[in-house]
């Protein structure tokens, strides 16, 4: 597949959307197609980061560490490989959604995503957007979305890649990866099937123990298409399955209580139909989407709880050019069925229809804007009505700003509303009105992007014991919170070719402060520091890497309490790798890592040691 | 939190002979920083922090929190269900962590711990020099609760008494342990009674959901009952099962008494303290006397917050509200006067009160 890709041991591609049309998709040589126009097409004023796949073959151990090292995004996880959960700008982990193919993808009982419960390297692309997104993606998208994609490309000469991957490391850790990728003027396909196992039982660092019940196992298969009817329109198709079996390690003082087991599997499917004229430009989509889990509370035994999803979508969205004033206006209607239940929830069905509306318009070249409207209409509650606005402004010709501002949500999910005896039905959905200013630079060397934003949510649902006053003692989800999140983010990227040397750079930093009103303290697990950066070097055939992470301190109560804390922490991963065979079809590459390189002793969750430094070789062989 | 309350009572009653008829020494030396106060144990939470134990002196002027943690450098973790205790050592029990952790009871140094086969460990008592553990097993399981009986001069489980589903409190009493089952994840309706020189088991039984255990002045067990809510198919509540405060005659093991609560009531707490019985229902505290055969209509004190430990002692009601996203709060009040008489900030999802 993507030799150059691979050669240049690379690099996050800060898009700053300037792209106020498709056209920037027809430009390319080849033909890109890609479900998700919202985020191509839609994220004026937003910033927009993409991981890119010779980023993400860096860190294919976890999705969690593969956003961890390379984006301005906090991971909490429970011990290594354990449950993981993402947070941007110091918002709760149930306001970043994740996005496949243009869907939202967060669970309904749980209204989040398991990032160790994801493969994500059989995606070409990962892209991240901070700031809100619920026009687009509806609920969950508040602090910022993280999108998978699969690009499928039309070629004029048939075109037939694959790309193997096999890679053994510590703690009996073993990974296998296929992707294949057939293409011409009339089909393109992409197919990958991936398998993850690990004993995971890492020892914890300044104790006598291993991180016990920590193994897990899974597989993956994806496979996409695009047909071409005719000149205007096209088919598409994407599917992706996973299957997964991970194991609960447990806490000091004593892990080897660990018992417990959990197991998930999910279907996605997604069939594209779009039509582009002169003017108009359609599209439909129907979407089948199934997800489950099963939670061994003990291992050993065959009773387990589950949770199980059926969603049905149906879209349909209309885009009219006025192509004299580069201006356009896109509608897009959205149905939605949803059939969710669990052990103990009976099947509890939810009908939403959504309709939105988007003005986009391009300005001398120079100023780009849009302004967004939409309407829920959904049969559980009423989901307020939201807006959004952005603003690219090219001051000069490597200078921009960019600013945008939106309403944002977040339904209450299954287990909010329906939790046995706990569960309250006079839930109403949380809000975030938020707002962000940026200035960017960008030249083809170097890219710099500093933002500063400001999130105002209400009604935050929080389990509280005493939320109910007809139920003393019980705990019971309410709206009850106010946060307000301030604060900065600076990304740069820099990169230099001399002779046979190139070297490529990127950082990000970010600086959070998020404010619950009722205390005036910092929230829980919301780090004020974060930082990262990835150094890549690469000299012929040689290349190598450098990943350093620094996570600030965080606090674990609400009163911001020095006595409960998980200290800040700061690890690295270092790799190198030889192309031992090279030629314009062939690439056999060989490659070492180092994760935790200096051996460090940290924490993600308090008495839940971290990896020590362990090794991992891999194979990769594109041809 | 009543499980030593005898025990407990024997240690106070010691300890004022200790001091003021001290035959060995002059003037008692101080056994260690956490003597003569009180003893708070906060279960913890596995995101917020962790179980802790937090100490108050009986002046109510000194105030420590985690002070396993201060003086061993190491953490109970989650979570820190009870405690135990014999003439020098306190036993910690760590429920999801399947640990007994033992340390000096005056000066909380760690002395050890049985981390082996126990699972899921609720309460402890000690008992001639043996330690009895309640234990709900696997979750999975309702058959495969157990009693474990603790070597306590290698802090290890010499032998394992099999017991009906979700064992909790156990108290001792003339060489009959005492068992009540709230049924762990689920229900049940008995109290165990085992011998301790044979082994058997003898089941009693009383209303859904027996929890708190204590002895009255005559030496009768009075068994809190807290009832069920019976829920349908969709989780609509259907209906209730009564609770009660059960009074068993330890020689005949015959319920002689026992004081029905109304439909919906589900007590929660209960403590004896000398002929008056105080329990708590919705947050409010009420109280009879042992010998009463009717409820109060009337509360004492509307607790403030999170209603989660009671403790009675020398004229002071002490009440946790406990918090598990932060520290909890001690109050206490005077049972004459009603009046406030300390506040504290104890340990994070506080739950239980012993003197020591």
């Amino acid at each position: 597949m993507k030799h150059k890709a691979l050669f240049l041991v690379a690099s996050i591609f800060s898009t700053l959307s300037f792209a106020q049309n498709d056209s920037l998709v027809n430009r390319l040589e080849e033909v890109v197609v890609t479900a998700d126009t919202k985020l191509q097409v839609h994220s004026v004023g937003y910033k927009v980061e993409r991981l890119n796949d010779s980023v993400i073959l860096k860190n294919t151990e976890s999705f969690t560490n593969l956003l961890r090292f390379n984006m301005p995004i906090y991971l909490r996880e429970y011990g290594s490989g354990g449950t993981s959960s993402a947070s941007f700008r110091g918002t709760s982990s149930s306001n970043t959604a994740v996005i496949w193919n243009g869907i939202n993808i967060n669970s309904v009982n749980s209204g989040q995503t398991g990032f160790n419960s994801l493969t994500v390297t059989l995606f070409d692309g990962v892209d991240v957007r901070s700031g809100g997104g619920s026009i687009e993606y509806g609920s969950g998208a508040i602090g910022g979305t993280i999108h998978l994609n699969d690009n499928l490309k039309f070629t004029q000469n048939t075109r037939f890649k694959n790309h193997t991957l096999f890679s053994v490391g510590s703690y009996n850790t073993y990974q296998g990866l296929h992707k294949l990728k057939f293409s011409n003027k009339k089909i393109a396909i992409n197919a990958g099937v991936s398998y993850n196992s690990s004993n995971n039982d890492y020892p914890w660092l300044n104790t006598d123990y291993k991180n016990t019940n920590g193994a897990y196992s899974n597989l993956a298969l994806n496979f996409s298409g695009s047909f071409y009817l005719n000149k205007q329109s096209q088919l598409n198709f994407y599917t992706a399955n996973y299957n997964g079996e991970r194991f609960f390690s447990s806490e000091l003082p004593n892990p080897t209580a660990a018992n417990d087991k959990y197991q998930d599997f999910s279907n996605r499917n997604l069939l594209v139909y779009t039509n582009k004229g002169v003017a108009f430009n359609h599209e439909a989509k129907l979407a089948y989407l199934t997800q489950e889990y099963r939670y061994f509370d003990d291992k050993n035994s065959s009773n387990f709880n589950f949770g199980k999803s059926k969603r049905m979508l149906v879209n349909y969205n209309l885009k009219y050019s006025f192509n004299k004033i580069r201006a356009s206006i896109t509608s897009f209607s959205e149905f939605e069925n949803i059939y969710g239940s669990t052990d103990l929830i009976s099947v509890q069905n939810r009908r939403q229809f959504s309709q939105s509306v988007v003005y986009n318009q391009n300005l001398q070249q120079k100023i780009a804007f849009e302004a967004k409207i939409r309407k829920d209409f959904n049969t559980d509650y009423s989901v307020p009505f939201t807006y959004a606005l952005g603003i690219n402004y090219k001051v000069h010709s490597s200078w921009y700003l960019r600013v945008n501002g939106s309403k944002n949500y977040r339904v209450p999910t299954y287990n909010d509303l329906y939790w046995p005896g706990q569960g309250n039905l006079d839930l109403i959905p949380e809000t975030a009105a938020q707002g962000e200013l940026g200035l960017g630079f960008k030249n083809n060397k170097f890219s710099a992007d500093l933002g500063v934003f400001y999130i105002a949510t209400k009604d935050k649902i929080v389990w509280t014991p005493n939320g109910d006053e007809d139920r003393p003692g019980v705990w019971v989800p309410i709206n009850l919170s106010e946060v307000n999140n301030k604060g900065a983010e600076l990304a740069l990227s820099y990169n230099e070719t001399f002779h046979n040397h190139k070297l490529q750079f990127n950082f990000n930093y970010s600086y959070t402060e998020a404010i619950d009103a009722s205390t005036d303290k910092q929230t829980i697990y919301t780090p004020k520091h974060l930082l990262n950066f990835n150094l890549s070097y690469n000299y012929k055939r040689f290349s190598g890497f450098y990943q350093q992470l620094y996570n600030g301190k965080v606090y674990t109560t609400a009163s911001n309490s020095e006595d409960f804390i998980v200290p800040d922490y700061a690890i690295a991963n270092a790799g190198i790798n030889f192309k031992v065979l090279h030629t314009k079809v062939n690439t056999l590459q060989l490659g070492v890592k180092v994760n935790n390189l200096f051996n460090k002793y940290y924490v993600i969750q308090p008495r839940r040691p971290m990896p020590n430094r362990n090794f991992n070789i891999n194979v990769n062989y594109t041809f | 939190m009543k499980i030593n309350k005898l025990l407990t009572s024997i240690f106070i009653l010691s300890i004022l002979c200790f001091t003021s008829c001290s035959e060995d020494d002059t003037d008692s030396e101080p056994r260690g920083d956490y003597e003569n106060g009180i003893l708070i144990s906060g279960e913890g939470s596995p995101s917020t922090g962790t179980g802790s134990v937090s100490f108050v002196s009986n002046d109510f002027t000194v105030a420590e929190n985690l002070i396993y943690k201060t003086v061993n450098n190491v953490e109970l973790g989650t979570f820190l269900q009870s405690m135990a205790f014999d003439d020098d050592n306190a036993y910690l029990v760590v429920d999801n962590a399947n640990t007994v952790t033992v340390v000096d009871r005056y000066t909380f140094e760690y002395k050890g711990e049985i981390s082996t086969d126990l699972e899921l460990p609720r309460f402890m008592v000690v008992a001639d020099n043996k330690g009895y553990i309640t234990n709900w097993g696997s979750t999975s399981d309702d058959t495969d609760d157990f009693v474990a009986v603790i070597d306590l001069a290698t802090y290890t489980v010499e032998k394992t008494i099999s017991v009906g589903n979700g064992p909790e409190r156990i108290v001792e009493s003339n060489g009959k342990l005492y068992v009540s089952h709230k049924g762990a994840y689920t229900t049940n309706n008995i109290i165990s009674v085992i011998n301790i020189e044979d082994d058997s088991v003898t089941e009693i039984e009383v209303k859904d959901n027996p929890d708190e255990l204590a002895f009255n002045s005559s030496g009768d067990l009075v068994v809190l009952s807290e009832g069920r809510t019976i829920y349908d198919a969709n989780w609509n509540v259907i209906g209730h099962t009564l609770a009660s405060i059960s009074t068993i005659d330890t020689s005949s093991l015959a319920v002689d008494q026992e004081v029905v609560f109304a439909e919906g009531d589900h007590p929660s707490l209960m403590v004896i303290d000398n002929e008056t019985i105080y329990y708590a229902l919705s947050g409010s505290i009420y109280e009879i006397g042992v010998t009463d055969t009717a409820l109060s209509s009337t509360s004492i004190f509307t607790a403030e917050g999170y209603l989660y430990g009671m403790e009675v002692e020398d004229d002071n009601i002490y009440l946790l509200n406990a918090n598990f996203s932060d520290l909890s709060t001690l109050n206490v009040y005077s049972l004459e006067t009603s009046e406030q008489v300390s506040t504290q900030s104890v340990a994070l999802g506080a739950s239980k009160i012993y003197f020591n």
